[in-house]
């Protein structure tokens, strides 16, 4: 394979990658914007997505004769519910682990953060085990039958992955229009800009919150569901890693950023892809936390976002 | 005052320290310890086992960790030992899934101070084996491993480092050989029988994935194969997309993983497919070779070779082990089984030439020590000068249908 | 009485090895003095001085492999265990101050996340530059410490002894370092840096010591750990060795030495000692009692569950810790019921 056309294929392996990062990311990045907090557990939400999504594909019964229009139902449905599940974990996590400690120092939601974080990860080890789990693959083609892939100018385009950037790209186009083309999203920005102005405004900011969590857990069950599709198979501590590159992700793209926390999911997909290329696939995650690293020292407000100096 | 006031604090906080520490050691007994026994009181003997029994290296420690019981209770059905109660006491190795050195040098010096504890059978893994096996030497205590198969543990100069406390003293034994062996036996049936050219070579970053896929490459490559790369993944990532493309690039017409499945033998399988790369063989070595591995990988299974550094065979033991616990034998279960009978034979051994008593573990050590032969289920052998098996049996398996299934067998010794 | 009572408790812990003969238990005492030390160093960092430091556990793996690199066959180099405890220290301080020092700046949140960065790299690198390292096969062999002519090799109760010792100076040292100078500025910066700042604190480098301080202390658990053990991988620095030492703190009470001491040995305990006896326990009664399911429970697994559970518990209902200062209490209660000085944390 020429040397173009192998850059090319890990562009797209990085993307497809990318893509799951930048779901999680736009949790991390819009409760980051709204309460200021680092929610640790984000990442165990994603695993727990696709657990959702397996316990309810286990309700339907699905065989590799059934086609065309039902498969996008029935993933329809599981993203929808799955999502949905995510969205009140979510609000569950805010209103019993972080709403007691809004007023607290820095530290205290952060610490609850990493507790709510290993609970959930035994929880899910505790549901279905230690072992990697497998995952009906069962999009677009039907249960056990291999995807296509395009072949676009030499390079292969498997359709599993054309999903995870559709639809994690639509995810963001409703983000978008949620946030600034709906009440609630003025609320919420409202909210992010000053809580206490906000509040005397009329807004609910309880309730703010509680969906801000809720739209950013859903999210992450949505890339839960499609990382099933993806790789076929789902493992309780999957979320660690992954939500420490999306945080990742969302620092370099500027947290509280919505389109930067896309961006920078993309981009960690793809140095991620081009480092186990060219670097050596060992090195990954340390040139990533570098980047974390790096990014914060030199250029805490990443690449999208606006220079906001320390709150006092 | 201030001094008084922070010497209250400093106080009110030992206190607690020396309750909790009372607490524990009033309730507390070694490992296993369920009752009271120091030693000489009840007739117990205990067989120690350390064993990642959780988590994704489950498959490969709870069937060996079977076997270790199945011994057991063959010994005390045919009394090999008069008047005494052989247990088995299991420990886990794993942390969070994965085993974990640090902890199986705990579990070691955990055994090593309950007298009743004759000798233990573990570890599973090779990295395991480096932090226990000093422990072992200094201890004093038995230690046989069922399924380490880096050949550095027992010959050269990590051996002797290993061996520092007491150099002269063997305490590590193992029923299973080496990757010496086990590496080139799996490289020669790609390159000789199955005629693979180009090897696409990648582990998982840890002593025991390294150690066989160096010795595979090593051998494929003297065999006449060309070794395209040799990559090494980091651990706990689930996407081997990018890596496996790299690999296609070089056209490769056979992929060895040197690895376990809990560190990714069977996602790397999977994602081989999406590479392109699904219709190539992959070759492993006995850490894929379970049903984890099946389930990891789903129908990408067929196609994948692994070799497992003991017999296939033993169709008594296979029915046995299927009457005791409902499932079918994994690939060591009868090298844990077979360690564990050796350990009780030499026990017994030992206690016939102290007169009956209850031998101690130096009595049970220079028993194994003694180079005599063991007939066993996986076959006659003994132990070398390094406490390395003289059994040198290989068998391959292959996958098909999504099942392992024997493919051929033989023995390296000269 | 009040002077008595320590000593009484310090000569107590010095009769436990005789008390206790079983060697597990000892080796269980041993590492919970290790979780002990290190609670000390993340103290520091995080209890005195206020800044999250999440990846704690990097410095102790510094800590570990300087002394491995100066002391094992792996470089041929055997430098004697004493001096040693001050030079892992040191280049675990170092350490702490090449990473202090570009991200102390960085707000509450980043440069938790920084130190979490960092702890995540570390261990990765020492697994991969196997060719000083030993990647994932670590470094065996490692000298253990003598003392006048006596070997301390794999017997617990000596390491029992230098543990309780070296807590002893830790403890010494750091009662006369809260009262000094720059453990008052310490404080005042985790009450309000901006005020510090302004009564003329350098807060720079008050928080440099505290970290290359905190991360010394890691170094010296290092040593330790790496010479009982005569081994070191980087398996055993990972993120959740971090959690471990800061559920110590967290439940013990942060900034007061009695309740750092108290949060280490219960959670070293539950660790070293009772969650592997449990597991024992259960299972027994499960094979008596022909429960399968208990007969092959594993408590360990869940050992991260109650660290999680303490974390969650400690925080929302008793944020100071079960033996806090008094300062500190009274600080959280306060913040916790009116916003307005909440604020100002941020």
């Amino acid at each position: 394979m020429p040397e173009i056309h192998q850059f090319f294929q890990q562009l797209i392996n990085g993307i497809a990658l990318g893509g799951m990062y930048a779901l999680i990311a736009l949790g991390y990045t819009m409760v980051y914007g709204i309460v200021e907090l680092i929610n640790f557990a984000h990442g165990d939400v994603y695993t727990l997505g696709s657990y959702f999504s397996l316990s309810i594909l286990a309700l339907i019964p699905l065989s590799r004769y059934t086609g065309g229009w039902q498969l996008w139902l029935i993933a329809s449905c599981v993203i929808v519910l799955a999502a949905l599940l995510c969205g009140i974990v979510g609000v569950l996590i805010e209103r019993l682990a972080y709403r007691r400690l809004r007023n607290a120092p820095r530290l205290a939601p952060l610490i609850t953060a990493i507790g709510v974080s290993l609970i959930l990860e035994n929880l899910m080890q505790i549901w279905k085990g230690t072992s990697e789990v497998p995952f009906p693959q069962f999009l677009p083609g039907g249960l056990g039958v291999p995807d296509n892939v395009f072949v676009v100018a030499g390079v292969g385009i498997h359709e599993r992955a054309l999903i995870v950037v559709v639809v994690s790209i639509l995810a963001m186009l409703a983000l978008n229009l949620l946030v600034f083309r709906t009440k609630l999203g003025t609320a919420m920005r409202a909210t992010a800009q000053d809580r206490d102005a906000a509040q005397l405004m009329g807004i609910n900011i309880n309730g703010t919150i509680a969906w801000t969590f809720f739209i950013g857990a859903a999210l992450a069950g949505v890339a839960g569901f499609i990382s099933g599709i993806y790789y076929g198979t789902t493992f309780f501590l999957n979320g660690y890693q992954a939500g420490l590159k999306a945080f990742t992700a969302a620092v370099l793209g500027g947290i509280g950023n919505i389109t930067g926390a896309m961006l920078g999911g993309f981009l960690i997909g793809i140095v991620e892809a081009m480092t186990s290329q060219y670097i050596s696939d060992q090195w990954t995650s340390v040139v990533v936390f570098s980047i974390l690293i790096l990014i914060l020292v030199f250029r805490p407000s990443g690449l999208l976002g606006e220079q906001v100096p320390e709150k006092v | 005052m201030r001094c008084a006031h922070i010497a209250r604090h400093v106080g009110l906080a030992t206190i607690v320290a020396v309750l909790s520490l009372g607490l524990a050691a009033c309730s507390g007994n070694a490992p296993g310890g369920q009752s009271s026994n120091t030693g000489s009181s009840g007739n117990v003997i205990k067989v120690g086992a350390d064993l990642p029994v959780s988590g994704g290296d489950a498959s490969d420690g709870m069937p060996t960790a079977n076997g270790v019981k199945l011994a057991v209770i063959d010994a005390n059905k045919r009394k090999l030992i008069p008047d005494y109660t052989i247990e088995a006491s299991v420990v886990d190795d794993a942390v969070n899934g994965v085993h974990n050195p640090s902890q199986g040098a705990k579990n070691v010096q955990a055994f090593a101070s309950d007298p009743s504890v004759i000798g233990i059978i573990g570890p599973f893994n090779s990295n395991v084996a480096k932090a226990e096996i000093p422990l072992s030497n200094s201890l004093g205590i038995a230690l046989i491993s069922p399924a380490n198969t880096n050949p550095d543990l027992t010959r050269g100069p990590m051996a002797a480092e290993l061996r520092t406390a007491n150099p002269t003293q063997l305490t590590y034994f193992r029923v299973c050989t080496t990757d010496d062996i086990q590496g080139p036996a799996g490289a020669d049936y790609a390159a000789q029988v199955l005629h693979l050219k180009r090897a696409y070579v990648m582990d998982d970053n840890e002593t025991y994935g390294r150690g066989v896929a160096d010795q595979w490459a090593s051998r494929f490559q003297t065999d006449g194969g060309t070794v395209l790369a040799h990559d090494h993944i980091t651990k706990g990532q689930q996407d081997f997309h990018a890596l496996l493309t790299r690999a296609a690039s070089m056209n490769p017409d056979v992929v060895f993983y040197g690895g376990t499945t809990s560190t990714g033998g069977g996602l790397v399988r999977k994602q081989m497919a999406d590479a392109g790369l699904g219709s190539i063989a992959y070759f492993g070595a006995d850490g894929i070779r379970n049903d984890q591995f099946l389930t990891d990988a789903g129908t990408a299974a067929n196609g994948s070779y692994a070799t497992v550094a003991t017999v296939n065979g033993a169709p008594d033991f296979l029915k046995q082990y299927q009457a005791q616990f409902g499932q079918p034998v994994g690939s060591y279960s009868a090298n844990g089984y077979v360690a564990a009978m050796v350990l009780i034979e030499a026990t017994a051994a030992a206690m016939k030439a102290n007169g009956g008593k209850v031998p101690t573990r130096a009595q049970v050590l220079d028993e194994l020590r003694s180079g005599k032969i063991h007939h066993t289920i996986i076959g006659d052998f003994s132990f070398d000068k390094n406490g390395d098996t003289t059994n040198k049996i290989i068998t391959t398996y292959g996958v098909r249908n999504g099942a392992w299934v024997f493919v051929t067998q033989k023995n390296y010794a000269k | 009485m009040k002077r008595v009572l320590p000593l009484v408790i310090i000569v107590a812990l010095a009769f436990v090895p005789l008390l206790d003969r079983n060697a597990s238990h000892i080796s269980a005492y041993a590492d919970t003095g290790g979780l002990v030390l290190l609670a000390f160093g993340l103290n520091i960092i995080v209890g005195y001085t206020g800044l999250l430091a999440l990846g704690f556990a990097a410095f102790f793996a510094i800590g570990a492999y300087t002394y491995a690199f100066l002391a094992s066959p792996q470089f041929g180099i055997h430098l004697n265990f004493w001096p040693m405890i001050g030079v892992s220290a040191a280049v675990a301080g170092l350490f702490g101050l090449v990473l202090g020092a570009p991200t102390l700046r960085l707000r509450g949140d980043y440069l938790a996340i920084v130190t979490l960065g960092f702890g995540e790299i570390v261990p990765q690198v020492l697994q991969n530059l196997d060719k000083w390292t030993g990647g994932p096969d670590g470094i065996a062999g490692i000298d253990q410490p003598r003392l006048f002519g006596f070997g301390f090799g794999f017997n617990p109760v000596p390491y029992y002894y230098l543990y309780l010792a070296i807590i002893l100076v830790s403890l010494w040292l750091l009662n006369n370092l809260r009262h000094s100078r720059i453990g008052r500025s310490w404080m005042a910066i985790r009450e309000d840096e901006l005020a510090a700042a302004h009564m003329g604190i350098n807060t720079t480098t008050a928080k440099l010591a505290a970290f290359s301080l905190g991360a010394a202390f890691a170094g010296v658990a290092g040593v330790l750990f790496a010479a009982k053990l005569s081994t070191v991988s980087p398996s055993g620095f990972d993120f959740n060795t971090s959690v471990m030492i800061l559920a110590a703190l967290v439940l013990g009470g942060m900034g007061n030495l009695p309740g750092v001491i108290t949060g280490a040995v219960i959670i070293g305990l539950l660790n070293f000692l009772i969650l592997p006896q449990a597991t024992n326990w259960v299972q027994t009664l499960g094979q008596q009692m022909h429960i399968a399911v208990l007969a092959s429970v594993d408590l360990n697994q869940y050992r991260f569950l109650v660290y999680g559970i303490i974390l969650v518990t400690v925080m929302l209902f008793r944020p100071e810790g079960l033996i806090p200062s008094a300062t500190r209490r009274a600080e959280l209660h306060a913040e916790a019921s009116s916003g307005a000085p909440a604020q100002a944390d941020g």
